[in-house]
């Protein structure tokens, strides 16, 4: 005999009910089979015929299932009977979920299945809103990888809570950079308590290599020997500095390699323990290897960290032997545990307070101070990694906001579906559950794809961004940016799915069956043109900080650096280390500028001791002739040493006196030019030609030296930086060691540089050749940063524009297509088609006037945050907001025009015959 | 119309058929067959879910009852509520009948 039961449970589809239910309907109809089977066979009907005639019984299941689940569900058969196929079936999956136990992760993947099916329909819809939260997410997730990298995460060294950057900077010249002295650092280790360590770190030095082929100058540093201890590294090979190679006054000639260096230049051989390193003409030898992801972020490296190439012990340096008023350290300390920043400051203070009392010359009127290494460092793009994630974070809502008005539109059509499915028995829980589960559904494809986007975008950012802002570090999409990335999507999920979540909560579900639908769609017109005006706001307040930026940019590109920068290219070098005496020297630094004046194309050439926008500079004390000095007053000047024809090549303008000559070189010293700045300083209303200053530490044992000539101010730190007061030596009296050199070249300054460097090796293949450059290249560079996020500022406010313009072209072309009949209908009653048209056109320019003044409003209050960012623009800069205003006035008409010409072309009788 | 009057039609056979005492589907099918002798054009297939809606109304209920030596079954019997409303749907199907033959009636004279 056939097994009926499983005969009836085969064919018949699932009902929907519940299980112990289901299971009774089963057994009911395979009784039922089984008896019309057992009586076929008792009318002598064999058991084949007998099967036949039990089944025909049922002979069209999905029908017969069909009439179960009407019987047996709470239906109005009315409703049920004009309900469409694919609503029934929504009902169906509600029952299948109660069925399944309702277990919440059923629930949920239950309802995003649905939630994908509902979208697979509406593929048009969902593609843009997938590929607008996918923009949004994809940017997200991008630049918030940079500015965690950059600005959020802990430093990436031992216990970074710790570590404390320590400065110094006098009193009445708070300008100047913080410094710290060799001799104040010994006595502060003693006089301080709070601090296990405080480790000193040289500027970055040049040093050059030999016998490794060409001679290479790198770029290194000087660091005691608890400065790789404090940060917690351990060396890849070998060992760090112990304190015994670090004594001062007998710095011992150990040398740690970078991991790059150490790959680079040592095939990243393990032996190179032990092996010597010619360093400036000596051999050091090699005690160890750097991790290769070690980078020390602060200062004095801040942007060039990925380059220092060699590390020795401070005490090495030499300058470690030098007096106290010679400032020249960055330090950093680590707080014994238990101790508070704010205990260590104070522990500083007092220890400053007794070095100024006992060397009242050199530490009276200095300032201690001590901050968190982390915030140092970060702080210096902090300002500009908020912008960003402010600006990136204000798309995503924009994007948001779109997605949110098109699942309105769809919510609203499906207004119906709603009231059908709420008289079937869906609860406000259950369909509010199912539109989230839908802007989840979107979210979580959008978030797919904008991971894609996001890896895109970085890697395009990473290769755009300035070296200076990223410093050689790994930039990925890392677990923290997951996790945000993440966190971003639910919020958009949540923020996108809120509105029509929002409107099943508040509609009134029972009536929404009555043809229109209105009980669920009723109302809506206010929230959407309430979305469009936020909208508008937010994308006004991206275009007023991308307008500041600009015109803040183009007043920086304006900026005279004081120098004529076309047709000028520089190269820098190293004399050889054999060269001690300062006349070698000088006849080194006149073969330099006569073999680089022979390069073909080249007009003239110059020698400076450091090059605007090309690092920093040494200062020096001023004394000026007729002016007491108080004890302990001074006065620090920038101090440059200049070839004579320095300037000329420069193009720096000359405004009183003269220039260096070769006379100046016969008659060694005694003269010097000054920059606009000090002639202002120093002899405000008169002439400083023929006045006479004293330079350094010791204005007694110095000579007079005579003002020559007065040259302009020159840019020497940044279009952005002020010029300081400026006092130039002639080359003859200061000859260079390190000469930077610049020549003046008949054509394109770029295409001369390959030919720099052979003018050099004329005089000594033993120097090396660095930093070489066209001057219109510096000029670029220095302005790098502020480029780099005025074209992200730019492409995010571009991007708003965009949402915004989509934002309002949907709101009033849905607006336009649900008032077509009024439309008709005022024309047909004698409205032009320009009324109809002004009509839409003013519906539209009133949200956008709104949410401008609104926007306008709030930029007002946000702008002065980035003031830090801006160049001579004032916040408040009113073309910047004209121009935002007007641009996205302009747009937002755009955006309206085309729904507002759908409009005239509306046939007033089809209108009317509408519905 | 025509599904509505099969249907009531069916309703009231049902609940006449276990108003004496309780029966399974199988008989209750039978039962119909047998007594309108063929007359009522009843699908096995539409009992079932006939019998469900009634339960669902509250007019009939369902039980599993087993017997001595036989399967367990499921007995139909008329509930309180069932038991009032026969009357009325006994009467509003005759009123129906004799409207239909007063039509037919008129029709055919």
């Amino acid at each position: 005999m056939p097994d009926w039961k499983s005969y009836a449970r085969e064919h018949l589809p699932a009902l929907g009910l519940s299980g112990p239910r289901e299971r009774e309907v089963v057994e009911e109809l395979a009784q039922q089979l089984e008896q019309a089977y057992a009586e076929a066979l008792a009318d002598n009907l064999g058991p084949q015929r007998a099967a036949e005639r039990a089944m025909a019984q049922f002979a069209d299941w999905p029908a017969l299932a069909a009439e179960i689940r009407r019987a047996e569900l709470p239906v109005k058969e009315t409703i049920a009977r004009h309900v469409p196929e694919h609503w029934k079936l929504a009902a169906t999956e509600q029952q299948v979920r109660t069925r399944w136990g309702g277990s919440m992760v059923a629930d949920f993947v239950h309802d995003l299945r649905f939630a994908f099916r509902m979208l697979r329909k509406n593929w048009g819809f969902a593609l843009l809103a997938i590929g607008m939260l996918a923009f949004g997410i994809g940017a997200n997730s991008a630049i918030f990888t940079i500015v965690d990298t950059l600005a959020l995460r802990p430093l990436p060294y031992h216990d970074p809570s710790g570590l404390l950057s320590i400065e110094s900077r006098e009193a009445h010249h708070a300008e100047q950079a913080p410094w710290i002295s060799m001799l104040d650092l010994v006595d502060l280790r003693q006089r301080t308590q709070s601090f296990t360590a405080l480790a000193g770190i040289s500027p970055v030095w040049n040093d050059v290599v030999t016998g490794q082929g060409d001679a290479e100058r790198l770029e290194t540093l000087y660091v005691s020997a608890d400065f790789f201890p404090t940060l917690g590294v351990q060396p890849t090979v070998g060992r760090t500095f112990t304190p015994d190679e670090d004594r001062l006054g007998a710095g011992a000639r150990v040398v740690l390699l970078s991991y790059a260096y150490w790959q680079t230049h040592f095939g990243s051989d393990s032996l190179v323990v032990g092996r010597a390193l010619d360093v400036n003409g000596a051999p050091f030898t090699i005690v160890g290897v750097l991790p290769r992801d070690f980078r020390y972020l602060g200062e004095p490296i801040a942007g060039t960290s990925g380059k220092i190439n060699l590390w020795f012990p401070l005490s090495a340096n030499q300058i470690a032997g030098t007096p106290r008023f010679v400032r020249f350290l960055k330090v950093i300390g680590r707080v014994k545990p238990g101790v508070s920043g704010v205990q260590a400051r104070e522990d500083l203070r007092s220890a400053g307070a007794t070095l100024a009392k006992q060397y009242p010359d050199t530490d009276a009127g200095v300032e201690w101070d001590a901050a968190p290494l982390g915030e140092r460092i970060s702080g210096r793009v902090r300002p500009m990694m908020l912008l960003l994630m402010g600006a990136v974070g204000l798309v995503l809502v924009m994007a948001c906001a779109n997605v949110a008005n098109l699942l309105l539109t769809i919510a609203v059509s499906r207004g119906k579906e709603v009231a059908v499915r709420a008289a079937l028995g869906a609860s406000r829980w259950r369909l509010l559950r199912q539109f989230l589960a839908e802007s989840f559904a979107l979210a979580a494809l959008g978030t797919l794809a904008g991971i894609a986007l996001a890896y895109a975008l970085l890697r395009l950012l990473v290769s755009a961004a300035p070296a200076s802002l990223l410093e050689g570090r790994t930039i990925t999409l890392d677990s923290r940016a997951m996790l945000f990335t993440v966190g971003a999507a639910i919020a958009c999920a949540l923020f996108s799915g809120a509105p029509p979540a929002w409107r099943i909560l508040r509609a009134d579900l029972a009536n929404g069956l009555r043809e229109t639908g209105r009980g669920f769609t009723g109302g809506h017109h206010r929230f959407r043109a309430g979305l469009v005006v936020a909208q508008i706001s937010l994308a006004l307040a991206l275009l007023v900080g991308a307008a500041l930026l600009t015109r803040g940019f183009v007043r920086l590109l304006d900026v005279n650096p004081g120098f004529d920068a076309a047709r000028v290219a520089t190269i820098s070098t190293l004399l050889p280390a054999g060269v001690t005496h300062a006349p070698d020297a000088l006849a080194m630094d006149r073969a330099l500028l006569d073999q680089l004046a022979q390069v073909p194309g080249v007009q003239s050439a110059g020698a400076v001791s450091r090059l605007p926008l090309l690092g920093g500079n040494l200062g020096s004390w001023i004394w000026v002739e007729g002016h007491s000095y108080a004890p302990g007053e001074h006065t620090s000047v920038e101090y440059r040493v200049a070839s004579p024809s320095y300037f000329a090549t420069m193009g720096i303008p000359l405004r009183l006196g003269r220039a260096f000559d070769e006379h100046d070189s016969v008659n060694a010293g005694g003269v010097a030019v000054i920059n606009d700045s000090a002639a202002r300083a120093f002899w405000a209303g008169q002439s400083p030609i023929g006045k006479r200053i004293k330079l350094g530490a010791n204005p007694e044992k110095q000579d007079w030296i005579m003002v020559v000539g007065v040259i302009g101010d020159v840019h020497q730190f940044g279009l952005d930086a002020q010029s300081s007061p400026e006092v130039y030596r002639p080359l003859a009296a200061s000859p260079l060691f390190n000469p930077y050199l610049v020549v003046r070249t008949n054509g394109d300054a770029a295409s001369l540089l390959p030919s720099l460097p052979g003018a050099v090796h004329a005089v000594s293949s033993a120097m090396p050749v660095y930093d070489s450059f066209s001057m219109a290249a510096l000029i670029e560079r220095s302005t790098a940063q502020r480029r780099f996020l005025l074209l992200l500022l730019a492409g995010f406010a571009a991007s708003a524009l965009f949402l915004a313009a989509a934002g309002i072209y949907g709101t009033i072309s849905q607006s336009v297509a649900q008032r077509t009949q009024e439309m008709g209908l005022r024309m047909a009653l004698g409205a032009s088609r320009t009324n109809v048209l002004q009509m839409v056109l003013s519906q539209g320019l009133r949200l956008a006037l709104a949410g401008i003044l609104l926007g306008a409003a709030g930029s007002a209050l946000l702008t002065r945050f980035v003031r830090s960012l801006l160049f001579h623009v004032s916040p408040l800069d009113p073309a910047a907001f004209a121009i935002a205003g007007v641009s996205l006035l302009a747009v937002a008409l755009l955006a309206c025009a085309i729904p507002a010409l759908r409009a005239t072309r509306v046939d007033p009788l089809v209108a009317l015959r509408h519905e | 119309m025509q599904s509505e009057v099969k249907k009531g039609s069916a309703e009231v056979l049902i609940l006449s058929l276990i108003e004496a005492r309780p029966r399974h589907g199988y008989e209750i099918a039978k039962l119909i067959e047998e007594r309108s002798g063929g007359v009522i054009e009843f699908h096995v297939a539409s009992l079932y879910p006939m019998l469900y809606r009634l339960e669902k109304r509250g007019w009939i209920e369902g039980r599993w009852l087993e017997k001595a030596g036989q399967r367990r079954r499921r007995y139909y019997r008329l509930t309180a509520a069932g038991r009032k409303a026969l009357p009325e749907q006994r009467r509003s199907w005759r009123e129906f009948i004799r409207a239909i033959q007063d039509v037919a009636q008129v029709e055919s004279a």
